[in-house]
């Protein structure tokens, strides 16, 4: 009885401290990427004001505005110090201009959109009973707005990028594609050696390619342009296409294409109605794989564009040259990070029939 | 509803490694043949190639005497079911069956037709709008079998269609593929490594070994007229005892001794032994040709080792010398082991081998 109360206590001792491990490791896992999202939302004010920082972004501002014999004052609402705390120009008056000019601070410091009407009608409740307080919702994808409008050919390098990572996938899936099916299906001499080979490519990194890449590059006419970036990146990643689209072939039974084949079809027929139907999942998701991969690649990028740089390129060069304004270089680096995170999510299920298995 | 004829056909993987060495085989119209023997044998790399899915190394193969052994398989007029039956799981089991008749470029109302006839013929009519991934097994092997039938082949080819089945099922599936065979009359092959199912469904059995053909023949043929000790081992549950015996012959009889007991035959019946005067020779009995003497006249007498009842009869292994011979008793009797219990053979039931070559001695008592 003891001893059995005892194996009890010692089993949920272990499995305690197993789950505070756990926990720890996701929470120093997930903790940075939670902030780097956070502050994407974050006001520069919220970003540089507020002590500690906020865990979760807010979604109004709160203001306060009063009045002595210099004029009116502005203040916003801090959260570490519990208090209203001065914002903005020392005094105003109800001028249009400087209506104006708060208006354009209130939305570039607190990322929260007013009217100038609304702030002279907030004047005048001011005027009557010598203060007003209000808030102002907060427009949360203002940094991301104003980071494409601040960073020079952010929009341009989207585009680029999405061409880029497109090339590569139409390259990769098409020849890493046939090259799986033969790994897959044929037998030859020496097709593990080769098999193995193909992943040779990938073992040197970039940067101690570089200059043999541009000066190739060059050559050919590509350097400083999507296709030849793509070319690039579809090294890599026709070697990887290979071998999943290998284990997704192999994964379909070789008996499937010869009932085809038996039924009426040619061997090409049988891999157009049988095997590539039952692959698609699983090249999909080989094709994403591939889509991320040229999407988040930043080394070569950086060597091989001048003048038409991908998205990676343009954050890691907003980071570098930025100023300050986490709160901006965050929300590009979300923007970059979305993409590929929301084809990971989508291709989770497959990813499993990607390393074989698939069911029939 | 045709004729097959293999012709010296051989099939080799690599230099040292034959699926078939040598196959020479006449299918007869409407026949039933059955490829049976141990795994590795080379009968499905033979049902590969009458397919066509596997290339020939030599010889040839005759489909109602046109040469079909480099045509591609869609054109060899030839359906399959096959082992894992291979069913398209991301067509509907409709799509399935009609698969070829599509590709044939058959009007639609006619396809329909022929789908729901042949579903209906294997008992899956109501599943044709299913999906394979929906189905048991047991429903996924009809359709495979309807997607062969629907084809309406020349020739009908099974590669251990059974194989995946439980035990029950496949003796249901066993009389209903039967069935189906004398309803269609299309001439059929049929690969298994079961030798049940062999004596069951077929009309001819060609046992192979090694790549080669051992024999063929009726049921009947292969089971009371067994080639060799290869295929005496091979069918029959349980296998055919051999004992080792001296041949002696002595006027008018023969006498064969085993040492634990002395058959004597007279010379007439089995002349053919004659040869054998004072060599060895292997004879082989099988387990329901040894009876229950408990008479002076059995033949020997042994301790019983071990009692496998069976239901309709019981299974008794004797450990004679240090072999283990089984017969088989009947159910009424009661037997125990460690009883000591006489036997005596059925005489016009021997097998006689030759030791050296294992092959068949045939007598004039066979039936």
């Amino acid at each position: 009885m003891n001893s059995a109360l005892q194996r009890q206590l010692r089993r949920s001792a272990k499995r305690t401290s197993l789950y505070i491990v756990l926990v720890g490791i996701l929470f120093i896992i997930i903790f940075p990427i939670f902030f780097l999202f956070s502050f994407s939302f974050m006001s520069d004010y919220e970003t540089y004001s507020e002590w500690p920082k906020p865990l979760v972004p807010s979604f109004k501002a709160d203001f306060k505005i009063d009045k002595d014999t210099e004029g009116y004052h502005l203040y916003i609402f801090n959260k570490s110090e519990n208090d209203f705390m001065p914002f903005g120009p020392l005094f105003f008056s109800n001028s249009e201009k400087d209506v104006s000019n708060l208006r354009k601070f209130i939305k570039l410091q607190a990322n929260s959109k007013i009217t100038d009407q609304k702030i002279e009608e907030y004047l005048r409740i001011v005027d009557k009973e010598s203060k007003v307080e209000f808030s102002v919702r907060k427009d949360l994808l203002a940094n991301y707005i104003l980071f494409f409008q601040v960073i020079n050919g952010a929009a341009r390098a989207v585009l680029n990028s999405l061409m880029v990572a497109g090339a590569t996938v139409v390259i990769a899936l098409t020849i890493g594609g046939m090259g799986g099916y033969a790994f897959a299906r044929y037998f030859f001499k020496g097709k593990n050696l080769l098999k193995l080979s193909v992943l040779f490519v990938r073992m040197f990194p970039a940067v101690s390619l570089a200059i043999p890449m541009v000066i190739i590059l060059a050559r050919m006419g590509l350097y400083d342009r999507p296709l030849g970036l793509s070319l690039v990146y579809s090294v890599g990643q026709i070697s990887m296409s290979i071998w999943i689209t290998a284990s997704v072939f192999m994964s379909i039974p070789i008996s499937l294409e010869e009932a085809a084949m038996i039924f009426g079809t040619t061997r090409v027929g049988a891999f157009w109605h049988v095997t590539l139907p039952l692959a698609l999942p699983g090249l999909a998701a080989c094709a994403m794989y591939s889509f991320i991969g040229s999407w988040n690649e930043v080394i070569a990028a950086v060597v091989l564009t001048q003048f038409n740089p991908t998205f990676p390129v343009v954050v890691y060069k907003a980071l570098v040259g930025s100023q300050g304004q986490i709160n901006l270089i965050t929300a590009g680096s979300v923007a970059q990070a979305v993409p590929a995170i929301i084809f990971t999510l989508i291709i989770r299920k497959y990813i499993i029939q990607m390393w074989g298995g698939v069911k029939v | 509803m045709a004729t097959l004829e293999l012709v010296d056909l051989a099939k080799r993987f690599s230099k040292k490694v034959w699926g078939v060495r040598k196959m020479d085989l006449d299918v007869n119209e409407k026949e039933f043949i059955v490829l049976l023997g141990p795994s590795g044998c080379g009968k499905t790399t033979t049902m590969r190639m009458v397919a066509g899915l596997e290339e020939v190394t030599r010889g040839t193969i005759h489909l109602d005497g046109k040469d079909i052994t480099d045509i591609p398989p869609r054109d060899r007029g030839i359906s399959m079911v096959f082992q894992n039956y291979a069913i398209w799981p991301h067509m509907t089991v409709f799509d399935n069956i009609a698969f070829s008749l599509k590709l044939k470029k058959m009007p639609k109302a006619e396809i329909r037709q022929r789908v729901q006839e042949t579903a209906d013929m294997v008992k899956i009519g109501e599943l044709l709008k299913r999906l394979p991934g929906q189905l048991s097994g047991g429903q996924q092997q009809r359709v495979a079998l309807a997607r062969a039938l629907a084809v309406k082949p020349k020739l009908f080819l099974m590669d251990e269609p059974l194989s995946n089945l439980d035990a029950k099922l496949r003796v249901v599936m066993r009389t209903e593929l039967k069935a189906i065979h004398q309803q269609t009359e299309a001439t059929s092959i049929f690969v298994t490594h079961d030798q049940s199912e062999a004596m069951s469904m077929a009309d001819r059995i060609v046992i192979m070994k090694d790549g080669e053909i051992i024999q063929i023949g009726t049921p009947d043929d292969v089971y009371f007229r067994s080639a060799n000790m290869f295929v005496a081992g091979f069918i029959g549950t349980p296998p055919t005892n051999f004992f080792n015996i001296r041949c002696s012959v002595d006027g008018e009889e023969i006498s064969l001794k085993h040492s634990n007991f002395k058959l004597v035959l007279p010379l007439k019946d089995f002349s053919e032994l004659d040869a054998y005067n004072g060599k060895e020779l292997v004879v082989g009995v099988r387990p329901e040709d040894i009876a229950v003497d408990s008479s002076d006249k059995a033949l020997f007498t042994n301790k019983v080792l071990v009692v496998e009842p069976q239901g309709s009869h019981q299974v008794v292994a004797l450990k004679l010398n240090d072999a283990i011979v089984k017969t088989i008793v009947s159910a009424d009797q009661s037997v125990k082991p460690g009883d000591s219990i006489g036997f005596n053979f059925n005489l016009k039931r021997l097998h006689f081998f030759n030791m050296e070559t294992e092959n068949r001695i045939k007598t004039a008592s066979e039936i």
